[in-house]
């Protein structure tokens, strides 16, 4: 019982990590940019729900929905703003330049004393009365992640699946030049790209804030999304997702089963090796070793 | 491009450099000690800013960790003055050790290359900072370790002149060295490798090797950089070489310029100054404006972007 409750646990914190590396790998694919702001976002995301709750006293239902607006708008303004002018130079220009982005970003929620000297916690509806099924007791907060992981993922597909501008996205991170060829906008699809990874990391800071508090240094959590992003492949959206779901997994009966410390390098590690065996992520490594 | 014409071009200012912080130090000798700490800083910066601009500038590779490798090099050296070791004999140790820790961090991506190396190296560094912080009947976890004061023989270097001039020493050795190595066969692979990989594998160039060999440079230079920094601070602790510093060198050798040597001097100078500068304005604004530790990120980060935007090539110049 207690190892079905710490792997629910898991599954929870893995879809955090799963929601970040999806927001890291639509980023990457559309615009071959490695994004070190996705953790600031998923903070700034946290604290603008909070803000507009508890500051401005608007329901959480909408303070949330307005804070995945507002960073949506603010990944496309970044991207409009700043990150269009590194394209064509080197991988790195782009990378520091979110870095410093990001730096900006956690510098001016640093600089608000009410922002920084305190833990918050975001009033959502559910994390009063854990869920009791038999002997099973779960923490509503985590089954409300994973429910809410599964509908953004399912949106996602829909979105990618059945809408033109999904299919232009598509074709974009495809190859951008045929894309252009066929009259797409590719700088509209690097909008829309950065818009969505902000909107997504905002999301996953929304769920994330139940689990941990509101506070500046819950962005580090963006860091597990690289090691995700690398087991899935780096450029599959559902890999991402269910690497990270891995992760979180594999981190959570590592503190189960090994001494304490080894868990928080487990991510790593894998990512090391992962690389050495599988160079292109677990899901072609599995079917390389198939056939 | 001819590889002796841009050789010659680059070394002028790279001994230009060297000459500012000898004339600085010579100034110095005379004024604030505080100025002779500095140069001893930005000269320590300035090694392990090197080792950046060969992965980066050189080979065309990304580093994500370098701050992990200069955590190893400051680790064994003062784990092993702490020992008893005399400074300049651990110091070659501490060398070796960023150098496998470099070939190391690289070796899961040497197939693949470009960003999955940013992304072992960032692995890498973070494991190591962790080690560090559990490792404690070594490392004394978050603790950290005072560091024996850097000494040859009689001499020891307490004051901030000697500090200076160590590091000058081992900055101009660092720089000689990258100097030569860049004119020779394995730097011309890494340019090589840098320009087109295909092409130069089609001249019998092992891709592989070359990308193991700069990391490892690259680590050694680490090393050296992290057991001086360790001597200068006095002090070790895991969070002081956590991704904050491997970012800052990225940012010093991009300042700096990263296609020239001289690059490290130059960006290491800003990367020193800058938050010195921004905590000068921040003395002069009014009381209470906002919170002291975020004033200095945010405008750190505003002069990252300005100068990544406006300058890609940094101050040292450009590529052709």
């Amino acid at each position: 019982m207690a190892f079905i409750q710490v792997l629910i646990s898991g599954i929870a914190v893995g879809c955090i990590y799963g929601l970040v590396a999806l927001s890291f790998v639509l980023i990457y694919k559309a615009t071959e940019t490695i994004s070190f702001m996705q953790g600031e976002l998923l903070m700034l995301g946290a604290f603008t729900a909070l803000a507009l709750n508890a500051g401005a006293g608007w329901p959480i239902g909408w303070a949330a929905l307005a804070a995945v607006a507002l960073m949506t708008l603010l990944g496309a303004t970044l991207e409009r703003g700043v990150l269009r002018r590194a394209i064509g130079q080197p991988h790195l220009t782009a990378l520091l330049l979110t870095f410093g982005l990001g730096m900006i970003l956690r510098g001016a929620v640093t600089a608000v004393p009410a922002a920084s000297q305190t833990l918050h916690r975001l009033p959502l509806p559910f994390s009063e009365q854990p869920l009791v099924l038999g002997a099973l007791v779960i923490a509503t907060e985590h089954v409300a992640v994973i429910v809410a992981t599964l509908l953004l993922a399912g949106l996602l597909t829909l979105f990618f699946q059945y809408t033109r501008t999904g299919l232009a996205l598509r074709a974009c991170s495809e190859d951008a030049r045929i894309a252009a060829l066929m009259g797409i906008s590719v700088p509209a699809m690097h909008t829309l790209a950065w818009a969505l990874g902000a909107g997504l990391a905002a999301c996953a800071g929304l769920l994330l804030a139940p689990v941990t508090f509101v506070q500046v240094n819950m962005g580090l959590i963006a860091l597990k999304a690289f090691p995700a992003a690398v087991l899935g492949g780096m450029t599959s959206l559902p890999g991402a997702l269910l690497a990270g779901v891995f992760l979180g997994v594999a981190e959570a009966v590592a503190g189960l089963v090994l001494p304490e410390g080894v868990k928080d390098v487990v991510p790593y590690l894998l990512l090391m090796v992962a690389l050495l065996l599988f160079p292109g992520g677990l899901a072609s490594g599995l079917r390389r070793l198939r056939s | 491009m001819s590889v002796a014409t841009t050789g010659a071009r680059t070394l002028t200012p790279a001994l230009a450099g060297v000459l500012v912080a000898v004339a600085a130090l010579a100034m110095g000798a005379f004024g604030s000690a505080h100025l002779l700490g500095q140069v001893a800083f930005v000269a320590t910066y300035a090694i392990a800013g090197l080792g950046v601009i060969l992965i980066v500038g050189q080979c065309g590779q990304i580093s994500l960790g370098q701050g992990g490798l200069l955590a190893i090099g400051a680790y064994v050296q003062t784990v092993l003055c702490l020992r008893g070791w005399p400074p300049l004999a651990a110091l070659p140790l501490a060398l070796a050790a960023g150098a496998a820790g470099g070939w190391l961090a690289s070796l899961p991506a040497r197939r693949l290359g470009g960003l999955y190396f940013g992304m072992s190296t960032l692995a890498f560094a973070l494991i190591i900072e962790e080690v560090l912080v559990r490792w404690e009947t070594v490392t004394r976890g978050s603790a950290g370790l005072t560091v024996p004061t850097f000494g040859v023989g009689e001499w020891s270097a307490t004051s901030a002149g000697g500090q200076a001039l160590v590091s000058v020493i081992a900055l101009a050795a660092a720089l000689w060295c990258c100097w030569r190595l860049r004119k020779s066969r394995v730097g011309r692979a890494w340019q090589a490798v840098r320009d087109d990989e295909w092409a130069a594998s089609a001249c019998g160039i092992e891709v592989m090797t070359a990308k193991t060999q700069v990391f490892v440079v690259g680590g050694a230079l680490s090393g050296l950089a992290g057991a001086l920094y360790a001597h200068w601070i006095g002090f070790v602790s895991p969070e002081q070489f956590g991704l904050q510093l491997s970012f800052e060198l990225l940012i010093l050798a991009f300042m700096g310029g990263v296609y020239a040597l001289s690059g490290a001097i130059w960006g290491a100078i800003v990367i020193v100054a800058v938050p010195q500068l921004i905590s000068l304005i921040r003395d002069h604004l009014p009381a209470g404006v906002a919170n002291a530790a975020g004033f200095d990120a945010m405008a750190l980060g505003v002069v990252i972007v300005v100068v990544i935007l406006f300058r890609p090539e940094g101050i040292a110049g450009r590529r052709r």
